[in-house]
């Protein structure tokens, strides 16, 4: 994987958390990292406080020198970060269609038809969301997160609902996908193939903290 | 009137009882009958509205004397009328009108004859206590509105035959405006809402706010008449006729004069000359009206209620309690203070209202009043069922949308409207519901006027305070239950299409 010097992404904040205070702590150049960790230490939230959803966090996030997060609360609102952002409750828009959830951000019609053939949905097109299986609507999800050409993906368990050959396959189009458009990626996971075959650096988070392994 | 013979007979006979009996005080003698009576048993007596201040009066100075203890419920005779025909657990009745009696008298209510004439009373013409004066029936055209009691109000009916009489009647009779009773009215000119009314002398002795400006002559109208009876059912029958006793007795007839009464000469009450027939309310109109006012407050709460329901499911800010408690209020208040509240804003004397008259808005007696008055009554189930469907969408759809680009307000009309759509829906079918069934701040801020504010509610409450028109009674009830119950089966079905709209997995 190329590594940009220009690319640095900073945390420094905290947030309460049903138990505790979580405090974060992460400088990385590194442009494909893990959070790896115990379900419930907070990972999500990690992602959410980048994503620019959630309120709660106090302190530091920077993204390539950009302060998206200041001591008072998110700085640059989420829709002008340019996130892909898949959350693991994964929520496709129950009134769209595949193809109108994959839109969604405006791409494309032929980006669209492109990028459902990279993730195998291209037949799942004109289904609404309750017709798909749970593998589908992971894939869908992603595909709406890479249609919104973002500068930063951020992915919470983004195969957990696929099998075996399909997940390998799928973590390496996506690897594959981040490498060539130079897109950085955070990857929440705690299944150790995923973040072996995507991420080159891993952050553990329990009992509020997060270490570099 | 035989009834009306014995009763004179009734009163003289005790007259001359006493004045044969005992010098001291005179035609009465309390302690005897009322001795016979259970003595723990109060008396409950149906009255006139108009009589109001001085039954309670007669009923204090009888039971100094011995008497019961007396429980009032005072209405529109026309009411009283017909809930002692329904549910005849009273003792005794208290008639404006002879009309009304011979109405019990036919069904066994009262028994025949023994009504007696206990008070007269004048009808007057009243202004607004600042108002300039006027002295003849004629000037009554150049007002605009003019108040009456309801139609089939003893009030109302009186005081149309004088305006008969005096032939101004086919002049002003689309000026009139209705209150249930002469109070209402009344109330109107003290308000200044309605700048001339026709009420009763002693109610208009009571309320500082108007001024008398004449009285009809009373060769113009049928005799205003007081009638009392005992009810066939009561069950303290010694109890009730000792006290319609006392209230024609020497003692009684002096607080009656000095609650501005006239009293009863015998010899002035022979032909008695029938009033104006009852007429039916139009039920087409009535339907027509309802369907059309429930719809205007069901669109033009449309905007408002999606945008609090929004506010208040998904913003927190300073004073969303008390705002949530302004809109929610409506549904706990009772309809006639919500009425009275905004009358006493938009009513014709005030300064929001006077600005909307200026503009052809008028708001008091026109069915924009009543359009209003129904969407203040539906707002808060409108905005709690629509904050219930803002609530039921996972906020993360809206943060998804957001961090795919979609700043709030677009974000809002392609995520959370489409997502409620069916809970909005449902919430307009419920405000046309109730809007449908608005009664009381209706008949307060817009009045009951034919055409215009007379609902399916106002017309069946009309035709309840009238002998006849039961056959009418049945067809809007049953156009109101008709149109209710679809209203809120449709209400049923689009709840359920909200919960399935928000499935975006099967079994989910």
């Amino acid at each position: 994987m190329a590594t940009d010097s220009s690319y640095r992404l900073g945390l420094d904040f905290e947030i309460p958390l049903a138990s505790k205070t979580m405090r974060v702590k992460l400088d990385t150049e590194s442009r494909a990292i893990a959070i790896v960790g115990p379900s419930g230490a907070g990972k999500s939230t990690i992602l959410r406080v980048l994503a620019g959803v959630e309120r709660r966090a106090r302190g530091l996030v920077t993204f390539c020198g950009q302060r998206w997060q200041g001591d008072d609360g998110p700085i640059v609102p989420p829709w002008l970060r340019r996130v892909g952002w898949v959350p693991q409750e994964v929520l496709l828009f129950p009134h769209l269609t595949v193809r109108d959830n994959l839109g969604y951000a405006g791409p494309s019609a032929a980006a669209v038809e492109e990028t459902a053939r990279l993730l195998q949905i291209t037949e799942l097109l004109e289904r609404r969301p309750r017709r798909l299986s749970g593998g589908e609507r992971q894939r869908v999800a992603l595909g709406r997160a890479l249609l919104a050409e973002p500068k930063l993906l951020l992915l919470d368990e983004p195969f957990s609902a696929l099998d075996r050959p399909l997940r390998a396959e799928l973590a390496r189009v996506v690897g594959e996908w981040c490498a060539e458009r130079g897109v950085p990626l955070v990857l929440v996971s705690h299944d150790e193939a995923d973040a072996e075959v995507l991420a080159e650096q891993r952050w553990h988070l329990s009992d509020g903290k997060l270490v570099r392994e | 009137m035989t009834g009306w013979v014995l009763a004179c007979g009734l009163v003289l006979l005790l007259r001359a009882d006493a004045a044969a009996g005992e010098p001291v005080r005179i035609g009465f003698e309390p302690t005897v009958s009322s001795a016979k009576a259970a003595p723990d048993s109060s008396l409950l007596v149906l009255a006139a509205s108009s009589l109001a201040e001085v039954l309670p009066r007669l009923a204090d100075a009888w039971r100094r004397g011995g008497g019961a203890e007396v429980r009032f419920s005072f209405d529109a005779t026309s009411r009283l009328a017909v809930q002692a025909l329904q549910s005849p657990s009273a003792d005794a009745f208290f008639a404006a009108d002879r009309e009304w009696m011979d109405w019990l008298e036919q069904r066994a209510v009262v028994r025949e004859g023994i009504a007696v004439a206990m008070a007269a009373n004048e009808l007057v013409v009243v202004v607004p206590a600042d108002a300039s004066p006027l002295a003849t029936p004629a000037e009554l055209t150049r007002f605009p509105r003019i108040a009456l009691a309801g139609e089939n109000v003893p009030a109302g009916r009186y005081a149309r035959a004088a305006l008969e009489a005096t032939g101004v009647w086919a002049e002003v009779a689309d000026r009139v405006v209705r209150g249930g009773s002469v109070r209402g009215a009344l109330e109107w000119v003290a308000r200044g809402e309605v700048p001339v009314g026709i009420v009763y002398r002693t109610d208009a002795a009571a309320e500082p706010g108007v001024r008398v400006a004449f009285a009809f002559e009373a060769t113009n109208h049928p005799r205003v008449l007081y009638w009392s009876a005992p009810l066939s059912a009561s069950r303290a029958p010694e109890s009730t006729d000792s006290f319609l006793r006392f209230v024609v007795s020497e003692q009684g007839r002096d607080i009656v004069a000095a609650s501005g009464f006239a009293l009863v000469e015998p010899s002035a009450v022979q032909a008695l000359p029938s009033v104006a027939v009852v007429q039916a309310p139009a039920v087409a109109s009535a339907i027509r009206l309802s369907l059309m006012v429930a719809l205007l407050a069901t669109i033009a709460g449309l905007v408002p209620a999606v945008g609090l329901g929004w506010l208040l499911a998904r913003r927190e800010f300073r004073g969303k309690a008390l705002l949530s408690t302004l809109v929610m209020a409506p549904l706990v208040m009772p309809p006639v203070v919500t009425g009275f509240l905004l009358l006493s804003v938009l009513g014709g004397g005030t300064p929001l209202g006077s600005r909307l008259a200026s503009l052809g808005l008028p708001v008091p007696f026109t069915i924009l009043g009543a359009a209003i008055a129904a969407f203040v009554v539906g707002l808060p189930l409108y905005v709690i069922t629509i904050r219930g469907a803002f609530e039921a969408v996972d906020p993360m759809y809206e943060e998804l949308s957001w961090t795919l680009g979609a700043p709030p307000r677009r974000t809002f009309f392609r995520v959370s409207l489409p997502l409620a759509l069916p809970g909005i829906a449902a919430g307009a079918m419920l405000a046309f519901a109730r809007a449908l069934g608005e009664f009381g701040a209706t008949v307060v801020l817009a009045g009951n006027v034919e055409g215009s504010t007379r609902t399916i509610a106002l017309a069946v409450y009309t035709l309840l305070e009238s002998p006849s028109g039961r056959s009418t009674i049945w067809v809007l009830v049953g156009a109101s239950v008709g149109i209710s119950l679809l209203a809120l089966l449709g209400f049923e079905a689009l709840s359920r299409r909200q919960k399935l709209h928000l499935e975006d997995r099967h079994g989910h």
